[in-house]
């Protein structure tokens, strides 16, 4: 497999290694004809790709030289200083434990929900490849396929303002993200153990419980603390179309057009979503220790 | 002498590739039937189409007086808890212990929410532990199975298969993950183990030595067909040929 | 052999069962307890049941059922244009992450344990910030229209592009980057001939995952009036079309399961 990589790419193996006579041509070059020829052609294609892209969707590539001048100009003229005052009363630090109870409820819910979605969902051990696997496939990936904001849009059009359509969001947004990852470690299982559980007479949830839990329980935990992580990077920002949390002050900032309010609140994200990704890293290895 | 398990012109295999080409054969109580043949023979095939692990094409299988394959998946799941199995990957649950993975051999008879938390009787534990005592495991009951040697790995695949109280044992390929020393162990605690629970055997085995010293009979296969069967005294160099013609030594 | 009767020894190993099993209920009984306090404050204390039961709930979710067909066929441009998008924004976050994940691979950082920590921070970054705030950004510095939101998706893809890119460099075999060094190549050439062949693989497939990911942020950058069928969602959320933006999910949906079976496919080719 190497070899062949290596020759993909167009490495000719020199350096000691003697030449079959007759295979290597009298110029060296990394590309020989035609494989010369294609690496053009995909790169040639590739950037006539790109000018037609570009020109369908109208860019103004005029605006991107001196962006990043622009943009600091900017944020130091309308940004600067942050308005800590802002964000620093109880009532918002209220908004970050709202944000932290959606994420939590909708990451237990999610992978409460999860679980038995994966296990049908995974090809090798679905209780039916005809009926059950395309239906849990399909569920998990109409999850994925909407964005978690325009979940929140939508649920917020249908229950209105509040926590509980972020939360519901969430919870559709967790099944679609670790439902994936859930059932792509099922498939990773080493088979002959559900071989043995089955051979006991065991029923499909049994075998389920004995032969694949125990295998991919150390996956799962790392997933789904990884999961709350990204859960909760999204519940910060929800509330900017209407749901709870932190992202309701997003919003009403940027209405105002309260720029260094919105600095504030943006730079209190951040801290946040780093803090949570230290948190869950830690988290992960820790866990992981635990029960391998 | 009572049958136990009677196969009757068995047809498995894919659409495209047959495996097993219409095999029978008879095992009575107290039988040790060692299969042998060349890999990729069927072996491992005609072993699992008797806990229908695999699907077999047409056939029969009359085990405990019943076709096995015109069970329910429910009748099924009964009948398998009645036919130990042991493998060659031994196919422990690695992050179980010892203790935990003996009493998944009771699984077939604990209802589904006993199983959930793990509930199992006391006389259950106290099965799997005299078991484990008598294989020579007494003393690692708490350790993860991933933690064991190959030779204590197959021994608690034996625990498991005998908790069952089994009126069949299927064992595949039992030593091929083992050394040559710890094989005749296994093969003969097997034996041994077979005789004083009168559980019949049904073997799959590659090594013909190991097959003529510790079975009462012998299936040779090859390409899906039954080639040879007698007492290991009639295996001779002819019947070995006929059977291994295909494999280049 | 043990010293101890064996109904002895069964008892303690039934009383031990029973120990792991009281932890085990304990653990969950924690979690659950976490989510009865969530549950309080965001499903009793937070919504307003009386609103939601007596008001308009069945109706509303039935005009989103209600699906306004007649805007399938203005949809295929805007598709086209989501499509393209979600590449150009892949492709720039693609360049954008080569220099990060140089910085924050540990075996091929330039300048030890500062440039890592940068390029790891500026991973963080990319990660940790949502699209939607670095689209607000955006928008502030090239002003509304497809630019900011390809340049947010970018930014917000280098995260994970560069850290997966970065991951594969630090697993690389060594031997290959050995026979280079002695031969006396130079830092470019072990990148381009030692690592660059080894992480191909891994590469395309994260390159495809990305994509994909990037189709479905195309939609809600629809916000910053980036175009695509995301620009679409939210005219007609500005309309109340319930229908139509039930139509336009469902496009978004095709368009990701269309992209699911290319990427089995390109998978297949490149592994």
């Amino acid at each position: 497999m190497p070899a062949k990589q290596l020759s993909e790419v167009g490495i000719v193996p020199s350096a000691g290694v003697m030449p079959t006579p007759g295979s290597v041509p009298p110029t060296w070059s990394r590309f020989r004809y035609p494989q010369s020829l294609y690496k053009y052609g995909a790169l040639l294609g590739a950037f006539a790709f790109i000018a037609f892209a570009l020109d369908y969707l109208k860019i103004p590539m005029d605006r991107l030289p001196g962006m990043l001048g622009r943009m600091g100009e900017m944020l130091a003229r309308r940004y600067f200083p942050p308005n800590v005052d802002h964000i620093l009363n109880a009532e918002y630090w209220h908004t970050v434990v709202e944000t932290l109870q959606m994420s939590y409820l909708a990451t237990v819910l999610g992978i409460a929900i999860s679980i038995p979605l994966a296990w049908f969902a995974s090809f090798n051990m679905t209780p039916s490849r005809r009926y059950v696997y395309p239906i849990a496939r399909l569920i998990i990936m109409a999850c994925r396929s909407v964005h978690e904001m325009i979940w929140t849009i939508l649920l917020v059009a249908i229950l209105g303002f509040g926590m509980l359509p972020g939360a519901l969001a969430l919870t559709l947004f967790c099944i679609g993200f670790s439902g994936k990852l859930f059932s792509e470690a099922i498939e990773a299982i080493k088979p002959g153990q559900v071989e043995a559980i089955r051979a006991t007479g065991a029923n499909n949830l049994q075998a389920f419980i004995f032969a694949v839990l125990p295998q991919v329980r150390v996956a799962w935990a790392g997933i789904s603390i990884y999961t709350w992580d990204v859960v909760f990077r999204a519940a910060t920002v929800v509330g900017f179309f209407g749901a709870g949390g932190m992202g309701q002050y997003l919003r009403e900032s940027v209405q105002r057009v309260a720029s260094r309010d919105v600095a504030a609140i943006l730079l209190s994200i951040v801290v946040v979503v780093i803090i949570s990704e230290l948190m869950s890293a830690w988290l992960r290895t820790r866990v992981a220790k635990a029960i391998a | 002498m009572q049958t136990v398990l009677e196969v009757r012109n068995l047809h498995a295999g894919y659409a495209d590739r047959e495996i097993l080409k219409g095999i029978s054969f008879t095992l009575n109580a107290d039988d040790f039937f060692a299969i042998i043949g060349p890999s990729g023979a069927g072996k491992s095939t005609l072993i699992r189409c008797v806990n229908r692990l695999v699907e077999p094409k047409s056939g029969e299988v009359i085990f405990n007086g019943r076709d096995m394959l015109k069970l329910t998946p429910a009748e099924l799941r009964g009948e398998r808890r009645n036919i130990g199995m042991i493998f060659q990957e031994f196919n422990l649950i690695e992050r179980l212990s010892v203790m935990d993975n003996v009493l998944t051999g009771r699984l077939g008879y604990t209802g589904t929410f006993r199983s959930i938390f793990r509930l199992y009787t006391k006389d259950e534990i106290k099965q799997a532990l005299v078991l484990l005592d008598r294989v020579g495991l007494g003393e690692h009951i708490d350790k993860r199975a991933d933690r064991l040697s190959g030779g204590q790995r197959q021994r608690v695949g034996i625990a498991r298969a005998l908790i069952q109280n089994p009126k069949l044992l299927l064992v595949d390929e039992p030593t091929s993950s083992l050394d040559p020393k710890i094989s005749r162990e296994v093969m003969g605690l097997i034996r041994e183990m077979a005789r004083e629970f009168h559980i019949p055997v049904l073997c799959n085995i590659h090594d013909v030595d190991l097959a003529c010293d510790f079975c009462s009979h012998v299936i040779g296969l090859q390409d899906g067909v039954k080639k040879f069967e007698g007492p290991p005294a009639k295996l001779d160099k002819q019947a070995l040929q006929e059977i291994y013609a295909m494999e280049v030594l | 052999m043990n010293a101890l009767s064996i109904d002895a020894r069964v008892d303690g190993i039934a009383a031990g069962r029973r120990r792991a099993r009281a932890l085990r209920f304990m653990s969950t009984f924690l979690i659950l307890a976490v989510v009865v306090w969530s549950i309080e404050a965001i499903v009793i204390a937070d919504t307003d049941w009386n609103r939601i039961l007596t008001g308009s709930l069945l109706s509303t979710m039935q005009r989103f059922l209600d699906l306004d067909w007649s805007l399938l066929p203005d949809l295929w441009e805007p598709a086209l244009e989501t499509v393209l998008m979600a590449t150009l924004a892949t492709l720039a976050g693609l360049v954008l992450s080569i220099p990060v994940a140089w910085l924050g691979a540990s075996n091929i950082t330039p300048y030890g344990k500062t440039s890592y920590a940068i390029g790891r921070f500026l991973m963080t970054m990319s990660r940790s910030v949502h699209e939607i705030v670095w689209g607000l950004i955006f928008v502030s510095a090239v002003g509304l229209g497809a630019l900011a939101g390809i340049l947010a998706m970018a930014v917000r893809s280098v995260g994970f592009i560069s850290k997966t890119i970065a991951e594969a460099i630090e697993d690389v075999d060594p031997k290959p980057l050995e026979a280079i060094r002695a031969a006396g190549g130079t830092k470019f050439q072990i990148l381009w001939f030692a690592i660059l062949p080894q992480i191909i693989p891994v590469f395309v497939g994260n390159m495809i995952f990305e994509w994909d990911i990037n189709i479905r942020r195309s939609t809600i950058l629809g916000l910053v009036g980036a175009g695509g069928l995301g620009l679409v969602l939210f005219r007609q959320m500005a309309m109340s079309n319930n229908g139509g933006i039930a139509v336009v999910i469902l496009a978004v949906l095709s368009l990701i399961i269309f992209g699911e079976v290319i990427s089995y496919y390109a998978r297949k080719a490149v592994i």
